[in-house]
């Protein structure tokens, strides 16, 4: 049972370090919710992150995450601004009241692709770094070793739930419990297994707690590390130019006009 | 090594105390056995051992801990566990998370305590040859059965050289073959000079492994002494603790009309051999 959805390809994008895979992660979203034209998202989508993701060797399990969480807000997005968007004009498809119009899909296209981005370049950093090593260097860039633990911890928070949902689960179908009909139906059943679910992890996280306790995590040395995560000058130097040329690339088409 | 004198402790807004002046003193390098019902009190007084009541779970202590002479009460949490290693029962728990390898996770804790990388190498090296655990050691720990991940958080404590490790019932959560994993390091610290405490239900193990065995029941310590002696007490029944499946055969055999006369009762297999064969033998 792994903890993490950290997947070891042992890829070039796995060896960069995890403050650079941060630095163009942060760059990726803030250049797609700078910048409000759809095709910047598309080619940023492109040129960025798919590339990135072939690489990694990443890219089934990134599709199957994403596609997860992504489909279903991309649904209600496309039905609902597609009907309802307020400047929509140019009719589509009529039926009955329904009209979906030209403006509302572009609409909901812009939203949509930057939301893509967002999910996908998020994921691929989840994928691509292991927890400790995130955690190691966000502490060796000064931050206390717990935030770092926090943000590290909360990547592993949703595996850890699902495993334990699962249990929970097959433990109820073992007693007969079935879980077959309409999705009001599962919702329902799936109620009450949401409080030994909640409590089971209470009680993880007061015994994880303890555990890193138990083992100095609450000390004020200086920490040190086993393993160094791996860092290079053309990375160090690379995580200055990145955020330089996003910003140049946010700045200049409104500087020039062209947006 | 580890002392307790008078304790007594009350959860916060609790009514009455879980335990009541509760005294003990383990020697250094001895393993001493710690029994107790459910709900007797055992992880609250793990837990005071290793410094962790009142520094994390609040509520009034008294009474003193000493380890090695030196009073833990004052002494803050990263401190206290510097001196007191603590295993919980879940061996899954118990993984940081935060480290990819075995070695890694071991060395955890050195890290946090700013140990210099080449000492850290060392020590982890020797622990893992100590344990048998070189040959996990660059395997992911969410890859290893329980016992061997409850091996590698007891790993993860030995190598902080703390003198004394408190075990919070940690095969309580294994198969046999993880069971006999954890009892079978304590064989390996036997000579170390680490003070171990463990807080168990396996009762046949611990009078194997155990130099002491203490019994919590009541909010107290109310028995203590010889395991053999310990285990063949009568009382242990009142105290919801069992017996073990020599004792009960004894017992059954005694209820039957047989090893009449019989005042010591088996409490391990070789005796339970001796007392079946002198009453064969008698018959």
């Amino acid at each position: 049972m792994s903890s993490t959805v950290y997947v070891d390809r042992g890829s070039p994008v796995h060896r960069l370090n995890p403050m650079t895979k941060l630095v163009a992660m942060l760059c990726v979203i803030v250049i797609v919710f700078a910048l409000p034209v759809w095709w910047v998202s598309g080619l940023v989508l492109a040129v960025a992150i798919i590339p990135v993701a072939v690489i990694s060797r990443c890219g089934r399990t990134l599709s199957r995450i994403s596609a997860t969480i992504l489909l279903p807000i991309l649904v209600v997005l496309f039905v609902v601004q597609g009907l309802t968007f307020p400047g929509g004009k140019t009719a589509l498809v009529s039926w009955g009241v329904f009209t979906v119009t030209s403006e509302g899909l572009h609409f909901a296209l812009g939203i949509g692709l930057r939301l893509v981005c967002l999910v996908l370049a998020s994921v691929l950093l989840v994928l691509t770094t292991h927890p400790g090593d995130l955690m190691s260097a966000l502490t060796a860039r000064g931050m206390s070793p717990k935030f770092g633990y926090i943000i590290s911890s909360t990547l592993q928070l949703i595996p850890a739930f699902r495993d334990r949902a699962n249990a929970i689960l097959l433990a109820q179908q073992a007693r007969g419990l079935s879980v077959k009909g309409s999705p009001l139906r599962r919702i329902k059943i799936m109620m009450p297994l949401l409080g030994p679910l909640i409590l089971g992890m209470f009680t993880d996280v007061e015994d994880r707690s303890t555990a890193m306790e138990a083992r100095g995590f609450g000390s004020t040395a200086r920490r040190t590390s086993l393993v160094p995560v791996p860092d290079s000058s053309v990375q160090r130097v690379s995580r200055w130019v990145m955020p330089a040329v996003s910003l140049a690339v946010i700045v200049v088409p409104f500087a020039t006009g062209a947006l | 090594m580890i002392r307790l004198d008078g304790v007594s402790y009350a959860y916060p807004d609790a009514v009455r105390p879980v335990l009541e002046n509760v005294s003990l003193d383990i020697g250094r390098g001895a393993i001493a056995g710690i029994l107790g019902a459910s709900g007797a009190g055992k992880t609250t007084l793990a837990k005071i051992m290793a410094g962790f009541i009142p520094a994390v779970d609040g509520g009034e202590l008294s009474g003193t801990v000493s380890v090695d002479g030196q009073g833990m009460g004052d002494l803050p949490l990263a401190e206290a566990v510097s001196r007191v290693g603590l295993v919980i029962q879940n061996p899954f728990n118990q993984i940081s998370g935060a480290r990819y390898t075995v070695r890694e996770e071991i060395a955890f804790g050195l890290e946090n305590f700013g140990v210099a990388r080449p000492e850290m190498q060392g020590r982890v090296d020797e622990v893992a040859e100590l344990l048998n655990l070189g040959p996990l050691l660059d395997r992911s720990p969410y890859e290893l059965s329980g016992g061997q991940q409850q091996l590698v958080a007891i790993a993860s404590m030995i190598v902080l050289r703390t003198p004394v490790l408190v075990m919070d019932e940690p095969t309580s959560q294994l198969d046999p073959a993880g069971t006999r994993m954890v009892f079978d390091v304590l064989s390996t610290l036997r000579g170390t000079g680490i003070t171990v405490v463990i807080f168990e239900h396996k009762l046949e193990l611990l009078h194997q492994h155990a130099d002491a065995l203490y019994v919590l029941a009541d909010r107290s310590i109310v028995a203590a002494g010889d395991p053999t002696d310990i285990l063949a007490d009568a009382r242990l029944a009142e105290w919801h603790i069992g017996s073990t499946r020599y004792t009960r055969a004894a017992r059954a055999a005694q209820d039957r009309g047989l090893l009449a006369g019989l005042q010591h009762l088996p409490v391990s297999l070789e005796q339970a051999v001796a007392v079946f064969a002198d009453d064969g033998g008698a018959r």
